[in-house]
């Protein structure tokens, strides 16, 4: 019996040495692509606690001789940076972009994923063609609109067109919106429910993880756009992050200060990062939901 | 249910208009229209770097002097200089004051009808009264118009590593243009004992880097042209193109060999290794001598070896061996204040003016003569006689960039750069790769030129 028992423990028991060895190989392979993935963040890393001297050294330092985390102080009290400021300003355009970008895109989304009018599909239509549209077609007039309004060097004509959704966005939750059973929607309205509250108290709340991938979409674009801003603004107290940072490496006339733009990059990703940790889980589930890659 | 309702809406309008109050910053241009004695308000737009920006600490200065101008600086990251600049001009809100920082130069921006004739408000003024040699005033002038005032002038200069040179024991070059000893050969020669031409990084080292103005105008270091003699006086509009003249093939031929016959400049491929994709490769100390901008000058105290400077070397055109980077303010056609914006540049190229200006850029060389001998002693370690003799050296073999006289450059220039990239990364001959750039250019001259 206990020959038997060995006899047929031990293919098992190869079985699962197999499956290690498989996964000790899966495991290095990740290791190093992991390992390459992280080598320019190292770099960043390395590079923003370097001094100008050091930094111009070649070949290049992997652990900086003398850390200078006076890099990252100079950023914020050196007057001709003024990053703090442009720091603030990217949060406020950024936050104002996914507050206007979520609620005006979900709530023609909604339109179009619950109401069939005769012409609607051709709307949708129209709506989604302004996505071939290149943003520097609509640069100029765009921009004579907003000089007319008096809003030139403020941080609105950044803001503003959000609010007046956004065809991508609404192409994304109407494919989610339609997806919520009509018999909800039935149920809603035999409890007594107004339109308005079927989107506010049922859409909505039914679509955490598409509102969430449109949330984090829309912060990531406003955060790096860099042709609107340096557009619109003028001045170095309105300007956001990506303007300040291109205008570190504007300057032909001096040695780029990378240790200063690494420094800045690695602040920069920052609330990226911290927004993807905290919705990560339901912006994976939004965009397998939806069908988006 | 309608309290949280409520609640939100209030929340939106509250974001709205903290938003809105907060960030507007009144926007407009004040004193636009303003007439006679009252004050106007003229727009300095610069790029965003410390030895533009400085202008703004001037600023209480000047408005001091002149109590109905005020000055309000803008600014753009280099790369979208052109664009930002443009789209404020088709959107009517021009700047009053600007200069060709960004890709385009001088002849773009008049061929495009966009600088104001300044002949009319010069009445009185010269450019003696300011210490701007004549020749330098001349450059922005067409047909006896002018359309530029000069602020800056950088010169090309080389700049030597001193520990290369005591390593391989030679002596340093000399910073007089007159002595003729110091000719193009003799520096492959010196470049020659000083290249390490290996492999591997760590070891290589090159003897020099010849950055002759842009690729275009190199040719003319030995004395061929690229484009016809009528380019500099009918508004930068080549007649001729002589890409494929046996001149012009042996000066690229020149040049370029010094990376692959002689093997002692650097290639494209090492040059990005040791410096990124857009530094300098001389700054990591494996380059022995530099034929660059003297706005490289300006760094040289945060170099990590000891620099010099010396006369670019004499080639075979006895006449030229300098590229001259003269920077001037432009008044912008639609500037509705040009006479004050004109009072603000005249501030600005005074002797006093130029020489705080030396110290608040960093290093920007004053057009002003009288403030260059400030700007000479300006380098540590570096003996201001020698810079004196460089520059002074520089301005009588010196020829404006091509940069500032060809009309559409910035279109040029890209495509001398894509095109000649094959060659300067030894995929392609000289002699294959000139005819087809030669091609290129006449077709886009013909498109552009209309």
């Amino acid at each position: 019996m206990s020959e038997v028992a060995l006899a047929k423990q031990q293919p098992v028991r190869r079985k699962k040495t197999k499956i290690e060895f498989a996964s000790i190989v899966g495991f290095l392979i990740l290791l190093i692509v992991t390992i390459a993935m992280i080598m320019p963040l190292g770099f960043m890393l390395s590079t923003s606690l370097k001094t100008t001297k050091e930094m111009l050294v070649f070949p290049p330092t992997v652990i900086p001789k003398h850390f200078a985390w006076d890099n990252f102080k100079e950023l914020f009290v050196n007057e001709e940076i003024k990053f703090g400021r442009q720091y603030l300003n990217s949060i406020i355009v950024a936050i104002a972009t996914v507050i206007g970008t979520v609620f005006s895109s979900s709530f023609v989304a909604f339109g179009f994923a619950r109401y069939k009018a005769k012409g609607s599909q051709f709307l949708f239509v129209l709506v989604l063609s302004t996505l071939m549209l290149p943003y520097p077609a609509i640069m100029i007039p765009q921009f004579l609109l907003f000089t007319k309004l008096g809003l030139h060097d403020s941080l609105l004509p950044l803001i503003l067109p959000s609010f007046f959704a956004s065809a991508y966005m609404i192409f994304l939750l109407k494919q989610f919106f339609t997806s919520i059973p009509n018999e909800l929607y039935d149920a809603g309205r035999i409890d007594g429910c107004k339109e308005i509250r079927l989107y506010w108290n049922l859409t909505l709340p039914l679509s955490g993880p598409v509102i969430a991938t449109v949330a984090i979409f829309s912060f990531i674009w406003s955060w790096n756009d860099l042709l609107a801003p340096v557009l619109y603004l003028d001045s170095q107290e309105n300007f956001t992050l990506p303007i300040g940072m291109a205008a570190m490496l504007s300057s032909k006339f001096r040695i780029a200060p990378w240790n200063l733009m690494m420094a800045a990059s690695l602040l920069s990703v920052l609330p990226i990062i911290v927004l993807f940790s905290i919705a990560q889980r339901r912006f994976v589930q939004g965009i397998v939901l939806t069908g988006i890659k | 249910m309608r309290m949280k309702k409520g609640k939100l809406a209030l929340s939106l309008t509250l974001t709205f208009g903290l938003i809105a109050t907060g960030c507007s910053s009144g926007g407009g241009k004040e004193g636009k229209e303003s007439k006679e004695g009252e004050t106007v308000t003229i727009t300095h737009y610069t790029i965003d770097s410390p030895d533009r920006t400085f202008v703004e600490k001037l600023i209480p200065d000047f408005e001091a002097k002149h109590p109905n101008i005020k000055i309000k600086v803008t600014k753009a990251p280099y790369e979208q200089f052109d664009s930002k600049l443009q789209s404020s001009i088709a959107a009517k809100n021009s700047p009053d004051v600007t200069s060709h920082w960004g890709y385009g130069g001088f002849m773009e921006y008049y061929n495009k009808g966009m600088l104001m004739d300044l002949t009319p408000y010069l009445t009185g003024f010269s450019g003696a009264d300011y210490d701007i040699p004549e020749d330098v005033m001349n450059i922005y002038k067409v047909d006896g118009k002018t359309y530029g005032i000069p602020l800056n002038s950088y010169v090309t200069v080389m700049l030597y590593n001193k520990d290369l040179f005591d390593k391989a024991g030679l002596k340093y070059p000399p910073t007089d243009y007159e002595d003729k000893s110091w000719t193009f050969d003799k520096m492959v020669d010196y470049a020659k004992k000083m290249t390490v031409d290996s492999k591997n990084l760590a070891d290589a080292q090159y003897g020099v880097d010849f950055g002759f103005g842009e690729r275009d105008q190199r040719p003319q270091y030995f004395g061929a042209n690229v484009y016809s003699d009528d380019t500099w006086t009918n508004g930068g509009k080549p007649s001729e193109i002589r890409l494929t003249k046996p001149e012009v093939v042996e000066a690229y031929k020149k040049i370029y060999g010094l990376i692959y016959d002689q093997k002692v400049s650097p290639t494209p491929a090492f040059s990005k290794s040791v410096s990124g994709q857009f530094g300098d490769p001389f700054l990591s100390g494996k380059i022995a001598m530099s034929v660059v901008g003297s706005w490289s000058l300006a760094a040289s105290s945060d170099f990590s070896f000891n620099v010099g400077v010396a006369a670019v070397p004499q080639g075979p055109n006895e006449k030229v061996r300098s590229v001259l980077y003269v920077d001037p303010l432009f008044v912008l056609k639609d500037s509705k204040h040009p006479k004050e914006a004109l009072e603000w540049i005249k501030y600005l190229i005074t002797a006093e003016v130029q020489e705080k200006s030396i110290e608040l850029s960093g290093g920007n060389p004053p057009v002003n003569q009288k403030a260059a001998e400030k700007y000479y002693n300006n380098f540590e370690g570096i003996d201001p006689e020698q810079i004196k003799q460089v520059f002074e050296g520089a301005y009588k073999y010196g020829f404006e960039s091509y940069n500032h006289l060809i009309s559409n450059y910035s279109q040029i220039n890209e495509l001398f750069i894509n095109e000649l990239a094959s060659v300067e990364n030894g995929d392609k001959k000289v002699e294959d790769a000139l005819p087809v750039i030669e091609g290129k250019l006449k077709d886009l001259l013909a498109r552009v030129n209309k």
